[in-house]
């Protein structure tokens, strides 16, 4: 009824969620680091770090304008100096900085010392006073050797000299820094700047683009020129201003006093520096607060935002994305363009195609370069108000700017950010205005309801345009508290007012109209005159900056903090609902707790992995030694965090390596016999533990591996509809949903047949019959907790017991039934036609192909079992060697062919769906294991596994020899018993190195035992296609049944899950009577066990080499970690006798 | 704004709390603007977040007042949407009628509100844009687009509104429709929703879908008008006084007057 595959698409568009990012969070450690602390004070691009740093002492020449000058004044201009401020000089890669603001980011200084700026800033904002020097502007570094006891640096910079053509009375920018330290320190800094001098020399070229960009150069040239002859006309071109220059600036400008402003800066510029080389003195802050001309308000917001740094990086990094993606198209695009005509509609630039033109290219290339945000309504209405007053480029950075650091996560697709900052601003609100807050509380008016549009376009369409633009000189200068202090203000003014409303309706027209009257007196009727000229903007601003000053970076950095993970937590859920909702009809199969299950393990190993594979980068460029600088200069900081759903997009696919982890941790069979520790990154997982969000829930994952068998390859290619990008939620609920859904055998069997038709025609192979057992061993392995019960215990035993002795018939009469199965499906197998030779090529092709990319259990060869199980004796191979070794026992087709006349493809042959569903229901076993096994062994609510379970798993891998016995519990018999179970190999209490071996050589077995087993397999299906049809035993055993046995299991035993027993096989060929026992038992023999007296007794030294081929079931890659860990019930014998 | 059909003695008038939910561009704001304000505008900004605006609606036997929430249509937006719902004794979910993907979302907002927004919330599913229809393109010459609201008792009936408006019509080659009424009808009868197909262009139906909101609104659930001078029908944000009452909105309140309403 409803149009299920594109709301898939749209949940997954929801979910899918954008880049995020605090700039103080990072995902290792919620203390920023103080790189990332550096980079924020100074407003220093990611590829920032401090270097060194050193107190030291600004001295600034008396303003030249002051004195006539002459270059060969200079000198003495210094001695005279100016002002001078104390503070703390930084060097990192390209840049110097000096800070009146005490910070530190040396490793050893405190997090309240780095963090310093945040505080109280009495309005200098985060960078002080000081300088932010681009190193490409320093020209000449001089040492002054005035007094021995002083270590000074003259400073002379590019200031004003990249110019064209540079007027006759040029002054150079110069100034002193007195380092203090001991002079070794002073010299370590100097020769970290000679370094970084050196290196940066080369970027003039870059400075010199981007300065002449800057209104004001243009504007100290052409007043200079003013007074002399108009022969440089050609640097009258004034450099682009925004839209501005065009269309007129909003407001008027005589009302604003442009004029004035533009003077006072002017001067400003000439005593301190312009652009990049300008030096902050307190004159620079206060001309902030009084709002900036309008020529030359791009320019600052590029400086104070630090935008401009990202563009002297690469000057033309904005071109060259719209030319690189000229003409694609996306669904940013998409929606950039259907906001266009609906930004800033009233202003005439953007009625007009130029400023159309402008907002779409600006978007879009910036929907390039941050994929991750692409387009979020509101970003059209900021970029339209940044074109105003700056060039496209500078747009471009400064939007940059305000994605990844000013306003972090605001934009990204689950608007994360946005909705922290409402919640960080009611509390602030609860805080400074209790009873305001409780009137809104209990008048029932959601305050975010309303501040929301303040911050997401920064009150660009919530104040008339002037006014929001003096609030954004401050802002990026100060930074997002900002926002929050404006707020603050506005609901302080309007307290009153805001006291009497009853709803929503009346609170918005309060506001409304306070803001439609910004420009009106806020004392209208008062007596003072200059009291009357003071506008309720103006008010607005003291009560934001003076009432509360208080609210720091700091402030809000610690309420986000607070609030972070309940804000989360609500969009996640959020997500969750909605993508869980629009899965599909296929999903409702199964239950809400169960896809939620799904849902939530399928992110958590997404996330896990992408932790992993980040770390990994990571090591790995640790290693190269070499720090990556990023090849974009945009997109996501360094220093986001990633891994929840919350917090933007996800990884919305899975691999193969990540669906093995989500099958371990959703069954049993699927958890590998591996150590965890085989994997190479174990300092991943370190930090994988700390991992937000997940470290419970995956905890256990770092000491599991997921297993790797061919039959969950087959499963990942069968669920996912694009193989190529792996499987979405989608895929896995789908996939579940058909093995989970109602119960229903016939489903369950065509399934599995399915999975193995790989030539989708109904018919599987000889290979693929082979296959196909080998899968139910596979899943098989670590028993059924209860799900097959075959009618009936073999011996009566006593209630003790029972459990155990149903469950070792469980198990050896899987093994039997496994046997008939293929012994069936050959009998009954259809020969594949005469013209099978070229069917049979075909087949052969996609079997190596297959093979080659499987890490498939191998179908045995004699020679090379032989030679497996010489290794094994040797005991030697090197843990790693485990895994290579098991594939290298690859199967190989031919040998096996040429030993065994039935699998001769001479004579092909190939079961149909109707052949196997009746073998399959021929028998007790199998039937119930797809009736009820099966399916529920992929254990979603209904029963996930508890972590500690899960992580004991592995070394309760029962094999034969193990079955019927108590498990010891201690781990020195743990110990000792693995070290028996090596097969002789390593004597008992050999210690570590002793363990060790036997994980290697337990993979080394297992992976003989496979072989072994399918031979045994094949031998037996030659003898029996020979001769006795042997069905008689099975049904007796039906016929035998046991109600009884139906309710014995134990419903719980997770721990001691037996499974189809690999035990007892000699390994070497001089235990043939092992192999018989073997041969006895695929053939349906009746198994006895022996109880416990014997069990024990066969645990001495006679058995060793028993132990060796024992496949402790596992058939993958070796032995579990846990055996070395918590193994206390592991290798007991139980002995077969045929 | 037009006078309305109630007399001058005050009815009693309660506010109804509604959310308009759907994808980015449909015309949730146009159909608001068209209901509040009769106007329509060819480029209207996209909703930031939201937007707010109030609009009586006046029945024979008492006075609605709409506290409208216009919510955001942009994907990213919709986990904001339960701020905005919340409390909300009715929604009105909005797809384009030129659009299938509109109707998809429009769905998954309605099986969101069944599950998340207050029991009993009154659902509308509205499909919008019919102007550019051949159904619309006959329709536009309707009355209700000059403005002349009709009483709501001429659509009392619009309880059983799933089969009421141009239902047999299905879409005709040649014009812009790409969801058919039936498709639409069928699916709101599924889920026991009002159904109307709109133009916030011409004005059609527009009107209607309010009253019957208002309509199906149950007399129980209704609260008091809070707040009742907060909003003429102009817009969110005329000064308005918000009235002495201290109570809780829970309160049933017999003094809000109708007489500023702007009927229906
Ligand atoms: N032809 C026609 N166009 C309409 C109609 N209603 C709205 N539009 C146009 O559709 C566009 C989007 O309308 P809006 O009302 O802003 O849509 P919205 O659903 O509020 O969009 P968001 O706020 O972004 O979620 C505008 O250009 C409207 O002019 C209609 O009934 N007929
Ligand atoms: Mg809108």
């Amino acid at each position: 009824m409803m149009q299920w595959t594109s709301f898939v698409q749209k949940a997954q568009s929801l979910i899918d969620p954008a880049n995020f990012t605090l700039p103080t969070l990072t995902s290792t450690d919620r203390n920023p680091s103080k790189a990332s602390l550096f980079r924020q004070q100074f407003r220093l691009p990611d590829s920032q770090n401090p270097l060194q740093e050193i107190a030291a002492e600004l001295i600034l020449p008396i303003p030249h304008t002051s004195s006539s000058t002459s270059s060969g004044d200079q000198p003495r201009n210094l001695d005279r100096a100016g002002n001078r401020y104390a503070g703390r000089l930084h060097l990192s890669e390209r840049f110097i900085c000096f800070t009146t603001q005490p910070t530190s980011f040396v490793p050893s200084a405190t997090h309240s010392v780095s963090t310093h700026w945040a505080g109280q800033t009495n309005g200098t904002g985060p960078f002080g006073n000081g300088f932010t020097l681009p190193l490409c502007c320093v020209r000449r570094v001089e040492r002054l050797n005035s007094l021995s006891h002083v270590f000074s640096l003259a400073l002379t910079t590019w200031n004003g000299a990249l110019g064209k053509q540079q007027s006759p009375g040029f002054i150079p920018q110069r100034f002193t820094i007195q380092l203090v330290g001991s002079r070794q320190a002073c010299e370590r800094f100097c020769d970290g700047l000679k370094k970084g001098l050196r290196e940066c020399m080369k970027e003039i070229e870059s400075l010199r683009v981007v300065v002449n960009d800057c209104y004001s150069e243009y504007l100290l040239s052409g007043a200079k020129s003013k007074g002399q002859d108009g022969d440089n006309t050609e640097v009258r071109q004034p450099p682009d201003a925004g839209l501005g220059m065009i269309f007129r600036y909003p407001g008027d400008a005589r009302k604003l006093r442009d004029r004035s402003k533009m003077r006072l800066w002017g001067e400003y510029f000439r005593e301190n520096g312009r652009n990049a080389t300008l030096i902050r003195q307190p004159t620079f802050h206060k001309l902030i607060r009084v709002g900036l001309p309008n020529r030359l308000r791009g320019e600052i917001w590029e400086l104070s935002s630090g935008s401009l740094y990202l563009r002297l990086r690469s000057p033309n990094l904005y071109t060259e994305t719209l030319s690189k993606f000229s003409g694609r198209e996306s669904l940013a695009i998409d929606e950039i363009e259907k906001d266009l005509n609906r930004s800033l509609p009233e202003y005439a630039g953007f009625q007009s195609e130029e400023g159309i033109g402008r907002l779409r290219r600006v978007l879009t290339a910036y929907s390039w370069t941050n994929a991750e945000i692409g387009y979020c309504q509101a970003m059209n209405i900021v970029v339209a108000a940044l074109l105003i007053y700056m060039s496209e480029a500078q747009a471009f950075f400064l939007l940059s700017v305000l994605c990844d650091r000013l306003l972090p996560g605001y934009y990204s697709t689950t608007m994360y950010g946005t909705l922290l900052d409402q919640k960080v601003f009611e509390s602030l609100v609860e805080k400074t205005m209790p009873v305001l807050w409780d009137h809104l509380t209990k008048s029932d008016v959601q305050l975010s309801v309303v501040s929301l549009p303040w911050f997401l376009s920064l009150y660009i369409n919530s104040m008339p345009l002037v006014f929001a633009f003096r609030v954004l000189d401050v802002f990026f200068l100060e930074g997002p508290k900002v926002l929050f202090q404006v707020g603050l203000a506005i609901l302080r003014i309007n307290g009153e007012e805001l006291l009497d409303i009853q709803d929503d309706g009346s609170f918005i027209s309060v506001l409304k109209s306070y803001f439609s009257r910004l420009d009106e007196s806020a004392h209208p009727r008062s007596e003072n005159p200059k009291l009357r000229a003071i506008t309720r903007f103006q008010e607005l601003m003291v009560v934001a900056f003076k009432e509360f000053s208080g609210i720091t970076h700091q402030t809000i950095t610690e309420q986000r903090e607070k609030h972070k993970d309940a804000v989360l937590e609500n969009i996640e859920s959020f997500a969750k609902r909605t993508s869980i909702r629009n899965l599909g009809p296929d999903s409702k199969k199964l239950g809400m707790d169960d896809l939620g299950v799904i849902y939530d393990r399928f992110y958590e190993v997404l996330y896990e992995h992408q932790q992993r594979q980040r770390l990994l980068d990571e090591e790995k460029k640790r290693q190269q030694r070499k720090r990556v600088e990023r090849t974009s200069i945009l997109g996501p900081p360094v220093d986001r965090e990633v891994g929840r759903v919350g917090l933007g997009p996800s990884p919305t696919h899975m691999d193969y390596d990540a669906f093995r982890d989500f099958l371990a941790a959703t069954a049993k069979w699927a958890v590998g016999d591996t150590p965890g520790s085989s994997r190479k990154e174990s300092n991943v997982e370190q930090s994988a533990n700390s991992f937000r969000g997940f470290g419970k829930s995956l905890a256990w994952n770092n000491k599991s591996e997921p297993a790797d068998h061919e039959f969950m390859q087959r499963l990942f290619r069968k669920w996912s509809t694009e193989p190529s990008e792996g499987l979405s939620l989608q895929n896995v609920v789908n996939g579940l949903a058909r093995l989970k859904g109602p119960r229903d055998i016939m489903n369950n069997i065509n399934y599995f047949f399915d999975l193995y038709d790989d030539n989708g025609n109904g018919t599987v192979d000889r290979e693929g019959i082979l296959r196909m057992s080998e899968a139910l061993l596979f899943l098989s392995r670590r028993g059924f907790d209860g799900a097959i019960t075959p009618s009936e215990p073999l011996e009566e035993v006593g209630e003790r017991d029972r459990f155990e002795q149903d469950k070792l018939s469980t198990d050896e009469r899987f093994l039997g039934s496994v046997s008939s199965f293929i012994r069936r499906c050959f009998e009954y197998a259809d020969p594949s036609n005469p013209e099978g030779k070229a069917t049979q090529e075909r087949k052969d092709t996609d079997t190596e192909e297959a093979t080659e990319k499987l890490d498939a259990f191998a179908i045995g060869d004699d020679d090379e079992e032989e030679d497996l199980i010489d290794i094994a004796d040797e005991a030697k191979p090197e843990p790693s060697d485990s895994k290579k070794q098991n594939s290298d026992t690859q199967h190989n087709r031919g040998a096996s062919e040429a030993a065994n006349p039935a699998l001769d493809p001479n004579n092909p042959l190939h079961i149909t769906l109707p052949t196997f569903r009746m073998v399959i229901l021929a028998d007790e076993l199998l039937e119930q294991f797809f009736d009820t096994f099966f399916p529920q062994s992929f254990r979603l609510s209904d029963q996930s596994l508890p972590a500690a379970k899960l992580t004991s798993l592995s070394s309760n891998l029962t094999t034969f020899s193990n079955i019927n016995t108590p498990k010891p519990h201690t781990n020195a018999a743990a110990g000792a018993t693995v070290a028996g179970a090596s097969g002789g190999i390593v004597p008992p209490g050999k210690g570590l190195r002793g363990v060790l071996d036997n994980i290697v050589s337990d993979g080394i077995r297992m992976a003989a035992e496979v072989k072994k087993r399918m031979d045994e397999a094949q031998r037996e299906l030659e003898r029996n296609a020979l001769s006795r049809p042997q069905e008689d035993d099975e049904e007796d055993d039906e016929e035998d049944y046991d109600p009884r046995s139906g309710t014995s299991a134990p419903p719980t035993i997770v721990g001691g899950i037996s499974s189809w027993g690999a035990g007892a096989y000699g390994a070497d060929p001089e235990r043939r009577s092992v192999r018989d026992t073997d041969r006895d038992l695929l053939e349906g023999a009746e198994v006895v066990s022996i109880h416990k007296k014997e069990d024990t007794s066969l645990l001495d030294e006679k058995e060793e080499h028993q132990h060796a081929a024992e496949g402790s079931s596992s058939r993958q890659q070796g032995q579990s970690s846990s055996h070395s860990q918590n193994d206390g019930n592991v290798v007991s014998k139980v002995e077969f006798e045929s | 704004m037009s006078e309305s059909t109630s007399t001058n003695t005050p009815k009693p008038s309660s506010s109804v709390k509604l959310v308009l939910l759907g994808e980015a561009a449909v015309g949730k704001s146009s159909l608001v603007l068209r209901f509040v304000n009769n106007d329509f505008q060819e480029n209207k900004e996209p909703t930031i977040g939201a937007a707010f605006l109030t609009q009586k609606c006046s029945l024979p036997t008492r006075t609605i007042k709409f506290e409208i929430w216009d919510t955001a249509g942009q994907e990213r937006f919709a986990s904001l949407a339960p701020m905005y719902y919340r409390n909300a004794q009715a929604a009105l979910v909005v797809y384009d009628v030129t659009k299938p993907s509109s109707l998809t979302k429009a769905k998954h907002w309605v099986a969101e509100l069944q599950r998340q927004a207050s029991p009993g919330i009154v659902i509308a599913l509205v499909g919008n844009k019919l102007d550019l229809t051949n159904d619309g393109n006959e329709a536009s010459g309707e009355p209700q687009a000059d403005g002349e609201q009709q009483p709501p008792a001429a659509t009392a009936d619009g309880d059983d509104a799933a089969g009421e408006p141009q239902e047999e019509q299905d879409a005709t080659p040649g014009d812009a429709r790409k969801v058919s009424t039936r498709e639409a009808s069928s699916y709101a009868d599924e889920e026991g929703l009002l159904f109307f197909e709109t133009s916030a262009k011409t004005g059609v139906n527009v009107v209607e879908v309010f009253t019957a909101i208002a309509n199906a609104i149950p007399e129980s659930s209704l609260k008091s008008g809070r707040g009742a001078g907060a909003g003429t029908g102009q817009t969110t944000l005329g000064g308005g006084r918000p009235a002495e009452d201290s109570r809780v909105n829970l309160g049933d309140r017999s003094t809000a007057t109708a007489k500023e309403g702007c009927a229906c």
